[in-house]
């Protein structure tokens, strides 16, 4: 009680104070009035501002020098104003060089504004708790914007980045529409698997980046948590990633942070902007697999291999099925398209004061499964940006709201592994469309599409909402605070009818129900203060956090439905089984500075600081402190760079060291607690606590060079980073007579992540009405396990090596067929005559050696060709050659010596079984793939102005359309395993309009 | 300047904020669906549940289960009444043919799971002491149950294998190198806790659930506890405590009916009700018996020449064996629900019985020469099962021979419960003489299960048994 009361009592202080600074900020502004400029002597000017491309140009000021005013352009690059016949108009914009321009009595004036690369540098990155310049930032934050991730056909917009950023990883989560890709910055830091995800923050509020449990198909990557959020509504993505950029999130910043802006409101008049787009998606990758014949054959050598007689148990295939039949059982599962198609309205006005954006997407897309079964999303969004007049009083408001719905096949088997059954298997469906179960029973199997019937209905909501409020009480000095609030509801419905499964077992129609949330509130007040003396530059921020989350999960089952129609509705259950729910709340306060500081612009120096408190922790461990220090020098200010290299228009050196966090290890871990045995009403203790228990640490380096030549058309960015994440939070082995096998804690094991990102642009050509653009990003990472204390005696014994990424294989020596069986063979490295861990003495890096992505962005006149291709060098697997057995297989066994001929016998099942484990399955999978082509088209203005319009653009967009690989499974992208599916191929085509 | 006040008062305020709300905004109370060990033992309801946890997780945890890993299935193999289907399952094999290597894996289960049990106890013990809030003859009622199953487990730890650690606290930094106790410690410390137990417990059945322990349920362990340990007047005392109860306790003339849940012949029984809520079968009902249509998954047969020894007329030969064609085994066929969702519950994994009573009195009468009491215990049982009473047949009877008749009938009668085979064989020498027929690689230091190898490495101070 007391805390709830001394809690509610600092929020009413908070609101109050808040109340206070608008009621003020609002006096203030209606005292301040604008002079404005005497309009004697004044005549209008009118024109357009465009690119020499001939594109419009938004938001361009235009000052009349010397005077003290001036406009900016709209959303269509028309300008309108008031000035005298002599004065000249000082044209600006970000990313173009200025122009001035004399009016000479002209009443119409359209100017064309000429690329100013260098001016890039200027355009502000979004830091977090503060902004920064590609010039002027100490650490490393990489940065996508809208138009290279709008017009993607994805769920999630993390999907959109792959490819795009240097020292970011991003494997797909499957072929089903939400699964939850995985996202690695710089790296693995955590042995634990779930402690490897960055920190989400979504306009200022941090969403739970941990993908949300489903018990549908997409159960094996979970659901993505970014599902929601609609990509055409997202302005810029940040990854932060080095001590700079993340200590300031402290315990929460070790995995990098990932900060996406959403689209504000527009200040320069009003638009409407309708995009629409639709296109299939395909599955791109085929196995080459044994057609019935081929695999007949290999059969029945097989079986005389071993001198095995064929039967109905061993060999149904060979004796019972229908030796003619042949079915492709690729084509069969993955031969479907999916469509897709994607509807987004916004609609944003405002002026130099106050300006709004509300928008809204509809998207849907099916999946290449058989069945009829679909994505759908909605989404919703409004932004509200106010200054009062004397620029003291700010508001931002920012509400984003998304629901989807996704149906899928409710069916845990309905996987790849399907495109391997034989291929005279019999049919899955009897004419009349009900599972044919005589046929497959007949050979003592079950249907392989046993619970096709079944469905799940995952349906999900978000809400994530934002106000920043910031009041300038001085001249430098504001007092800003920003209150978010997020929610996140899921519910899941699977139907398991009765008809999905052989009525020979009496199945019974049921139901699973699970439905989780996640609930967080969030405050952050914040100071800041900037001031100029002479030619130092200093910046401070003062911050807290105060956040709660609040997370629950409840799940069901009901059984025995009287009939399948009524699945779902709980009153018709004859009962209900397995209720469970977990409500667990997270805490978190924190209090936070930076001060920046520069002179001349040249040298720069950026120190940020953390103090975190986490109710993850245990009572003895609740807090800690965080920070990290920054440098830059920008040589190419320097005179002796000036005067002797001229061909360096830009140098900036610049180096980090910090340490960040990571708390993400699940709540109450510390507890001795009793929890809900499986069995009916009991209580029982699941594990031992450890009360002392507290945070990863992970402490990085960075050093960085960022170069440019020839007036910044060529721009190299190389940084080296060293993350070496410690104090790592594991299960500490113990014997079972303690009662468990292990006890959270940690260990003063450290994982290294080390390596080089190189980050090239370069603007080839940039004549006639023809530009080309180009951007290169490589990282070369390195990750190790430097140091774990008995790692022998520990659960990971098995896993894990010193001195060895954390991603590997241990696995046997392969030793080539056996001359005399012609089976494989492995060796037995201390000849004990048993095969165990003591033999795997292979240890395979299955990390990436290297990755990256080259885009290239081409313009001629209305034209627009902009394409990514990503590239990674790493090893997969292939396991797919067990010639003899009951499987298809890849058909390169045919003709092969390298495989086993064909053997059906018990110790040919067992050398495939070793060899399996060796490092023979392992295969270059490296590829390249062109990931995303876009062609657009503007129509011309003079189509717009007949037809009324401001924009109409027609737009191809083609998403994984080609793939140069050596790897023979289905998509090296998720090559660890030759049967995972990831990113489909897909084609859209659509058209944008502005009004 | 006066921004400089400024700026330092509203830090002040601020640091001032931070410094009074940190502590308390990092304060959490307890999940819901957890409960911190002390406010579970603060509240008779919750305390029961904790009570109601441990008879559950009887049935989750391997050792006692009934299932795959259990004492039941391994220390059968492990004896001459069951055999594996599969000879592919090596694990399950080196229980048959008595050649457990130090890393077998259901070995480990068994060693895991029943510690995993003496923690629970521990946890409970430990809880219901140190709370001043409960009630002291509720306090009573509790702490016995779980000395019960605390000396219940030990019981068979000891006599699996041998020496173990005595483990009597929930500190993992103090038991986490503790070193094996010598047998007679342990056993020591299973009388006490039964003892105090009997002392404490009261002598109905809660809710008249034959799964909830009370003061014959101690009796019951405690007569064979004096069996094993050769206190043949203790045992015949204990047993006959148990038989005097003729209101409670009765043998079921229909052997269908013996393993039904609550059935009369029942002193002490595990209930499915503790597994996950969907299936209400006996794991031995849903494991050994060999269904039909699904005939693929038997696992388990009984051995022939096991078979062969019963009459023809046996009625357990009749009742509690079953055949199955395809596979062309016998099965064991007590339980007789292989695969059931059905509440209310039918049958019960029965731990302890009237039949061994009778047994325990027998022997112990045997053994104190007291043939003609020792013979008439018998009767009861070879009537019950539909055979010719000793009394008539062998009246004067000798002792070794009236012995192995006894050893016989243990056999045929308490055959797949709770390897009563393999420790009857153990405590009676006669391992060496039955198994060494049965089995080539027979040595007698397989009498007991090795100390699983991942132990030692974790803890280095525990040594292994002879012969491995």
């Amino acid at each position: 009680m007391k805390n709830f009361y001394k809690r509610g009592m600092l929020i009413i202080m908070f609101l109050l104070a808040m109340a206070l600074l608008v009621m003020l900020a609002m006096g203030q502004a209606k005292a301040a009035s604008l002079s404005t400029p005497s309009l004697f002597y004044q005549q209008p000017i009118t024109g357009t501002v465009t690119d020499i491309n001939g594109k419009y140009l938004p938001g361009v000021t235009l000052l009349v020098k010397n005077k003290q005013y001036g406009t900016n352009t709209d959303l269509l690059g028309n300008y309108s104003i008031n000035a005298n016949a002599q004065d000249t108009l000082v044209v600006t914009s970000i990313g173009f060089k200025d122009v001035e321009i004399m009016i000479n009595g002209r009443s119409t004036i359209n100017i064309v504004l000429e690329e100013d690369i260098s001016s890039l540098k200027e355009v502000e990155i979004n830091a977090g708790y503060y902004t920064t310049t590609q010039r002027e930032r100490t650490g490393n934050i990489s940065r996508v914007k809208a138009e290279e991730i709008e017009n993607q056909p994805v769920v999630s917009p993390i999907q959109a980045l792959q490819g795009r950023m240097a020292g970011v990883e991003i494997v797909s989560g499957g072929a089903n529409p939400g699964m939850a890709s995985t996202i690695k910055i710089r790296g693995t830091n955590s042995l634990r698997q779930d402690g490897n995800y960055p920190l989400y923050i979504i306009d200022g509020v941090p969403i739970s980046s941990v993908p949300v449990e489903s018990n549908s198909l997409l159960s094996t990557s979970g659901i993505d948590p970014l599902n929601n959020l609609n990509p055409a509504n997202i302005e810029s993505i940040e990854v932060l990633k080095d001590a700079d950029a993340t200590a300031i999130y402290g315990s929460r910043g070790s995995n990098g942070v990932v900060l996406i802006t959403t689209k504000s409101g527009y200040k320069y008049g009003t638009g409407l902007e309708a995009r629409i787009y639709t296109g299939v998606s395909t599955v791109p990758g085929r196995m080459d697999l044994l057609n019935t014949e081929e695999y007949l054959q290999v059969r029945r050598e097989a079986f005389q291999n071993d001198g095995v007689e064929p039967d109905v148990n061993n060999a149904y295939d060979l004796v019972l099925w229908n030796q003619d039949r042949y079915t492709d059982w690729q084509e069969y599962l993955l031969g479907g398209k999916s469509e897709v198609t994607n509807a987004n309205l916004s609609f944003t006005g405002g002026d130099e004061n106050t300006s709004f954006r509300l928008g809204g997407s509809y998207f849907t897309q099916g999946t290449v499964y058989p069945g009829d079964y679909d994505y759908r999303k909605w989404t919703g969004d409004i932004a509200l940006n106010h200054l009062s007049k004397n620029n003291k009083f700010r508001l931002n408001l920012k509400i984003n709201y998304g629901t989807d719905r996704n149906n899928l096949v409710g069916n845990g088997n309905l996987d790849p592994s399907i495109i391997l059954l034989p291929p005279n298997a019999p049919a899955i469906f009897n004419e009349d469309t009900t599972l044919n179960w005589e046929e497959w029973g007949a050979a003592g199997l079950t249907n392989p599409f046993e619970g096709f019937f079944n469905t799940t209905s995952t349906h999900t909501k978000n809400l994530t909402s934002n106000v920043l409020l910031s009041y300038e009480i001085f001249n430098g000095f504001k007092l800003k605070s920003s209150l978010g609030y997020a929610d996140y509801q899921s519910n899941e419905l699977w139907k398991l009818p009765a008809r999905s499964y052989n009525p020979s077992s009496n199945p019974e129609n049921n139901s699973f129900h699970l439905s989780t949330g996640r609930r967080s509130w969030i405050i952050e007040p914040q100071l800041t203060y900037d001031k100029k003396f002479e030619k130092f530059h200093t910046e401070f921020l003062l911050g807290g956090t105060f956040q709660t989350n609040n997370s629950t999960l409840s799940s069901f089952q009901g059984s025995a439905y009287a009939s399948e129609a009524l699945i779902g509705n709980l009153s018709s259950a004859e009962s209900i089984l397995n209720a469970k729910s977990s409500e667990t709340e997270y805490k978190y306060a924190a209090i936070f500075s930076r001060i920046g500081l520069n002179w001349d612009k040249k040298y720069f120096l950026n120190f940020t600081a953390r103090r975190d408190g986490s109710s993850r922790f245990g009572p003895n461990n609740r807090f800690a402190n965080f920070g990290a220090i920054g440098a830059a020098w920008i040589i190419s200010e320097e005179e002796f760079i000036k005067n002797n290299l001229s061909i360096l228009s830009f140098a900036k050196l610049r180096g980090s060291y910090g340490s960040t966090g990571n708390d993400q290890i699940g709540d109450y871990g510390y507890l001795d607690s009793y929890q809900a045995t499986r069995g009916i009403n009991g209580l029982y203790p699941t594990s031992l606590a450890n009360p002392d228990y507290s945070w990863e640490v992970n402490r990085k380096l960075e050093a960085a060079l960022q170069l440019g030549f020839f007036n910044d058309r060529v721009n190299l960015g190389l940084s080296w980073y060293r993350n070496r994440s410690s104090n790592q939070l594991v299960g500490y082995s113990l014997p079972y007579i303690t009662g468990f096998t292990s006890v959270q804690a940690n260990l003063p094991a450290t994982v290294e992540n080390k390596g080089l990102e190189i980050e090239l642009t370069t603007l080839n050509l940039d004549k006639n009405n023809f530009s080309w653009r180009s951007n290169l990003n490589v990282t070369v990472p390195k990750n190790k396990l430097i140091d774990y204390p008995e790692l022998e005696q520990s659960s990971y014994s098995n896993t894990y090596r010193e001195g060895y990424p954390l991603n590997i294989a241990l696995l046997y020596d392969y030793n080539g067929l056996d001359p005399e069986t012609a089976l494989y063979t492995v060796k037995d490295i201390n000849n004990d005559d048993k095969l165990d861990f003591k033999d795997r003495v292979i240890i395979k890096d299955l990390n990436r050696q290297f990755f990256g992505g080259i885009s290239n962005h081409l313009s001629y006149r209305n034209f627009n060709l902009q394409f990514l291709f990503q590239f990674i060098k790493q090893e997969g697997i292939q396991t797919n050659f067990q010639a003899g057995i009951n499987k298809n297989v890849l058909s390169s066994v045919l003709d092969n010596d390298r495989y086993q001929r064909y053997s059906a016998s018990f110790l040919g099942g067992k050398s495939y079984r070793n060899v399996l484990e060796s490092s023979f399955p392992y295969e270059d999978a490296s590829f390249l793939r062109l990931k995303t082509l876009s062609l657009s088209y503007d129509l011309s203005s003079k189509i717009l102005d007949r037809v009324n319009l401001k924009k109409a653009q027609l737009f191809l967009h083609g998403q994984n359309l080609w793939t140069i690989t050596p790897y023979t499974g289905l998509d090296p992208e998720s090559a660890t395993s030759d049967l995972l599916l990831g990113n489909l191929r897909s084609i859209t085509a659509g058209l944008q309009l502005n009004l | 300047m006066r921004l400089l006040n400024y700026t330092k008062q509203l830090l002040i305020i601020l640091l001032s904020i931070f410094t009074l709300s940190c502590e308390d905004m990092v304060e959490l109370d307890p999940p819901s669906n957890q409960l911190i060990r002390e406010e579970v033992f603060n509240n008779e309801a919750t305390v029961k549940s904790a009570m109601t946890g441990i008879y559950n997780e009887l049935f989750q945890l391997d050792f006692s289960n009934g299932y795959r890993s259990s004492i039941t299935t391994l220390a059968g193999l492990s004896a001459d009444n069951i055999s594996n289907i599969s000879t592919t399952n090596l694990s399950r094999m080196e229980f048959e043919q008595n050649e457990i290597s130090p890393d077998n894996p259901d070995n480990l289960n068994i060693w895991s799971s029943a510690y995993n049990m003496i923690y629970i106890t521990n946890s409970f013990l430990e809880g219901i002491n140190n709370s001043q809030e409960l009630d002291q003859d509720f306090k009573k009622q509790m702490d016995g149950q779980a000395r019960f199953v605390r000396a219940f487990t030990y019981f068979y730890l000891v006599n699996l294998y041998g020496d173990v650690p005595l483990i009597l606290s929930t500190d993992y930094r103090e038991n986490q190198l503790a070193f094996r106790t010598p047998k007679a410690e342990i056993y020591d410390q299973i009388l006490s806790d039964l003892e105090q137990a009997e002392e404490e417990l009261a002598l109905d059945y809660e809710n008249g659930e034959r799964t909830r322990v009370n003061k014959n349920t101690i009796r019951a362990l405690m007569a064979r506890f004096y069996l094993y340990t050769e206190n043949w007047a203790k045992a015949e005392e204990l047993s006959g405590q148990l038989i005097a109860e003729n209101g409670t306790y009765e043998l079921l003339n229909d052997l269908n009916e013996v393993f039904l849940a609550n059935s009369k012949e029942a002193i002490w029984q595990i209930s499915p009700i503790g597994g996950n809520g969907i299936s209400t079968q006996t794991n031995e009902g849903n494991f050994f018996i060999i269904d039909p249509i699904f005939s693929f998954f038997a696992a388990i047969r009984l051995e022939e020449d096991f078979v062969e020894q019963f009459d023809t007329e046996d009625r357990r030969l009749l009742n509690w064996i079953g055949y199955n064609e395809s596979k062309d085994a016998h099965f064991i066929f007590k339980y007789k629900i292989w695969n059931s969702t059905e509440y209310p519950i039918k049958e019960y994994s029965m731990v302890l019985r009237l039949a061994e009573q009778y047994l325990i009195r027998a022997e112990a009468r045997a053994m104190q020469n007291n043939l003609t009491g020792a013979i008439s215990d018998l009767d009861i049982i070879r009537q019950r099962a539909g055979l010719d009473l000793l009394a008539d047949l062998n009246p004067t009877i000798e002792q070794t021979e009236l012995l192995d008749e006894i050893y016989l009938q243990r056999r045929k009668e308490l055959f797949a419960e709770w390897g009563h085979r393999w420790l009857d064989l153990k405590r009676s020498g006669r391992s060496s003489e039955v198994l060494d027929d049965e089995n080539s690689l027979w040595e007698d230091t397989d009498l007991l299960y090795p100390i699983p190898e991942t132990e030692r490495i974790k803890n280095p101070n525990l040594t292994q048994n002879e012969g491995y």
